[in-house]
């Protein structure tokens, strides 16, 4: 812990960013883990170290499955598998699971593996014929990449060996992809908002790529005649294979997602042009700023007092670039840091082309770990912090004020699933802020003092 | 014990090195165990009477087929006595294709330790010829692991074994410092050119901070001597040949220094000093 000036203390070794990275994100194996999960009726078989398996669960909880539905098995690999390979371990478990009622078996490995060679492919296609499921490879060894990668991993296994190779086109339909790779700890919320938008604007949904999805939407995703991708972090590969592959046209590319005002009205109004439905666009957004005006003018949020405050943002880009247009215009603070848990191409365009948009020249990590982000706010000092606990222990001895936990929160545990996106979700937003602000007035020695 | 790792360059002469070293350590009444750590499992052949013998990983593999472990691995399973009353064993290595054969060997080895191989045998020296280069981490293993402690390079003077001798340096290197493990010298098994080779390999070895042991000249006698699976101090006792392994068990034995080598970062400084070498000839 640094001292007051947030300088580190003399003498300290201060490691370079190069040697010292503390990584925001899981690796691919849970991604291409979350993304199987999120298929219905099929049950997931890690090739893997019983570690690894920790990283399952947690997919497990991220796609809200339930345990008395889903199954997931490991093979629990062991120094002896390393020697020798694992594939027969792995055929001894798919054997086993046989007579599960499922559609599918999705079989992901991971880094052990994948380093001494096993061939996932190749066991899956021998033993296909003792199963009655289907049996979906999908090699993901951590090393791969991070959770973002493991996600088009899967995304790309599981429409190139489910997706039937032509559908009748279901006019004015569409797909949704990669709700999942979204860092709301309860994006579920934020998939459920777009759905409730679709079916208002009388927009058919064909799949969604994945949150219990059933295999046979997956199977008829030809049908779709667009794609609408909730992610900036991930999904855009499989956004372009459905283009190139069945000719479906990916809508509101290029537009930050709908969190925020001026984030949703634009959104909205995208998806209304495109699918004829603007005037019913133009009422949600109407109804939405009267909600959002009248519920700010009822509960009077103080959060007011933070106009013109430099702000840091520090989270992936499917939060974090909406959020710069938020933190500017609803909140009127100052961006002054944007840190992005990734860097890929689109991710630079779409925050270069907002920032451009808001006049704004904020220092910018891309690719951010901890070393960095806690790099760039002790360069930056900003005031207020919107990002997870993580930055809460990162901005030690740095004089910022308030840590608005909206990602990766662990201190909170919320049992009903918050949307960022809408609406609703700019007073979710709101919330936040506001309860922030209120937290930073008890502190310790302040309630000591009220106590006694 | 001493613990002694043959290493260099893929068909260098490693194994040919190692078998007869071992016969002559035997021959001076040290009581050896000679362990082959590369999954071709051919290094204990010579001794064997040209015959391969089973594996550790082999017969690993096969108990736990029958769902057995490596605690049901016996003795006299893996290892096993040459005519001439060395004890042999031969690490192996999963099936071709499949698995670490890295990590294999530090299984082998760590079975053998499991058993009280060395305490069970009373070994006083254990040989160590390890696969053609430190191809992996794997590979590094026996050193890493501590299981070896005094590692001899074997070259020739050919420019690409002196290359792979100095890439196994740099690891020994790395892997030193961990413990009290070295290079204890360098072996040239000669591939004829005797001028050239005993001008060349000691300066090399003067780089790397070692000494240059002994060298090994090249003779029908030896191949003879292989091609009837038999050691030369067993097979040819009288020969001269069998004199120079004699030495080179004298020299090994009484050789205690082990250094942390210094091997040659630069390629062009490898090259320069074998060129001047070759210019003189």
């Amino acid at each position: 812990m640094g001292p007051e000036n947030g300088e580190e203390p003399a003498g300290r070794r201060v490691p370079s960013p190069e040697s010292c990275t503390d990584p925001y994100l899981r690796c691919a194996f849970n991604g291409a883990a979350q993304t199987a999960l999120g298929v219905l009726g099929c049950a997931l078989l890690a090739h893997s170290p019983q570690g690894c398996e920790y990283l399952v669960n947690n997919a497990f909880a991220s796609q809200e499955c339930d345990y008395m539905e889903t199954v997931t098995l490991c093979t629990k690999l062991c120094v002896d598998e390393i020697v020798h390979g694992g594939e027969d371990i792995l055929a001894r478990t798919i054997r086993e699971a046989k007579d599960l009622p499922i559609s599918a078996l999705f079989v992901i490995s991971a880094c052990g593996p994948e380093i001494v060679g096993d061939d996932i492919v190749a066991v899956c296609e021998t033993l296909q014929p003792e199963v009655k499921f289907r049996l979906i490879p999908i090699p993901s060894p951590g090393f791969r990449g991070s959770q973002y990668d493991g996600i088009d991993i899967a995304l790309d296994t599981i429409l190139k060996r489910l997706a039937k190779k032509r559908g009748e086109k279901i006019p004015g339909s569409v797909c949704l992809i990669a709700p999942h790779a979204n860092a709301n700890p309860t994006w579920p919320a934020d998939l459920t908002w777009v759905k409730q938008t679709l079916s208002r604007m009388g927009i058919p949904v064909i799949a969604t790529l994945t949150h219990k999805t059933p295999l046979s939407e997956i199977e008829n995703i030809a049908s779709a005649e667009t794609s609408l991708l909730l992610s900036h972090d991930a999904g855009q590969k499989a956004a372009d294979y459905l283009f190139a592959a069945y000719g479906i046209e990916q809508i509101c590319k290029g537009i930050p997602l709908p969190i925020g005002m001026t984030n949703t009205q634009r959104w909205l109004a995208a998806l209304g042009e495109r699918f004829g439905a603007q005037k019913t666009a133009e009422g949600m957004v109407a109804e939405g700023e009267k909600m959002v005006m009248a519920t700010c003018r009822r509960k009077m949020p103080m959060a007011r007092f933070l106009y013109r405050t430099p702000a840091a943002i520090v989270a992936d880009a499917t939060v974090g670039i909406p959020l710069v247009r938020f933190v500017t215009e609803e909140m009127e603070m100052t961006p002054e840091l944007v840190a992005l848990y990734t860097s890929q191409r689109t991710v630079r365009e779409l925050l270069d082309k907002e920032l451009k948009d808001l006049g704004l020249n904020p220092k910018v990590v891309y690719g951010t770990d901890v070393y960095k982000t806690r790099a760039g706010l002790r360069e930056v000092r900003p005031k207020v912090i919107f990002g997870s606990t993580i930055e809460r222990h990162a901005s030690e001895g740095l004089p910022v004020a308030y840590v608005v936990e909206v990602v990766r929160i662990m201190r909170q545990f919320r049992m009903i699933n918050r949307e960022y996106f809408g609406y609703t979700g700019i007073l979710n937003l709101f919330e936040c802020v506001q309860n922030e602000w209120t937290m930073a007035w008890r502190s310790k020695e302040k309630r000591y003092e009220a106590k006694w | 014990m001493r613990q002694i790792a043959i290493y260099g360059k893929g068909g260098i002469g490693k194994s040919t090195i190692a078998s007869n070293l071992s016969a002559a350590l035997n021959e001076r009444g040290y009581t050896v165990m000679q362990v082959g750590c590369d999954p071709k499992r051919d290094s204990t052949r010579i001794l064997a009477g040209g015959r391969f013998i089973p594996a550790v990983l082999e017969e690993h593999r096969e108990q736990l087929r029958v769902g057995k472990d490596e605690y049901a691995i016996k003795l006299d399973h893996i290892v096993f006595k040459s005519p001439g009353g060395i004890y042999l064993v031969e690490a192996g290595g999963p099936e071709p294709g499949v698995g670490c054969a890295g990590r294999g060997v530090l299984t082998a080895l760590q079975i053998l330790k499991d058993l009280n191989a060395f305490e069970t045998y009373k070994i006083d020296v254990a040989i160590y010829d390890v696969l053609g280069d430190v191809v992996c981490g794997g590979f590094s293993m026996p050193i890493r692991e501590g299981f070896a402690k005094e590692i001899y390079l074997v070259c020739s003077g050919g420019f690409m074994s002196i290359y792979a001798a100095n890439n196994i340096a740099r690891a020994v290197q790395r892997l030193a410092k961990r413990g009290d493990t070295g290079l204890a010298g360098i072996i040239c098994n000669s591939n004829g050119d005797d001028a050239f080779e005993r001008a060349v390999i000691p300066e090399f070895a003067q780089k790397l901070g070692t000494s240059f042991v002994q060298f090994v000249p090249r003779s029908p006698v030896i191949q003879a001597c292989e091609l009837e699976g038999r050691a030369v101090v067993e097979h040819s006792p009288g020969s001269k040949e069998a004199e120079v392994f004699r030495n080179l068990a004298k020299a090994i034995m009484e050789n205690t220094t082990r250094v942390i080598p210094t091997p040659v970062n630069d390629l062009a400084e490898l090259e320069k000093m074998y060129r001047q070498h070759l210019v003189k000839r």
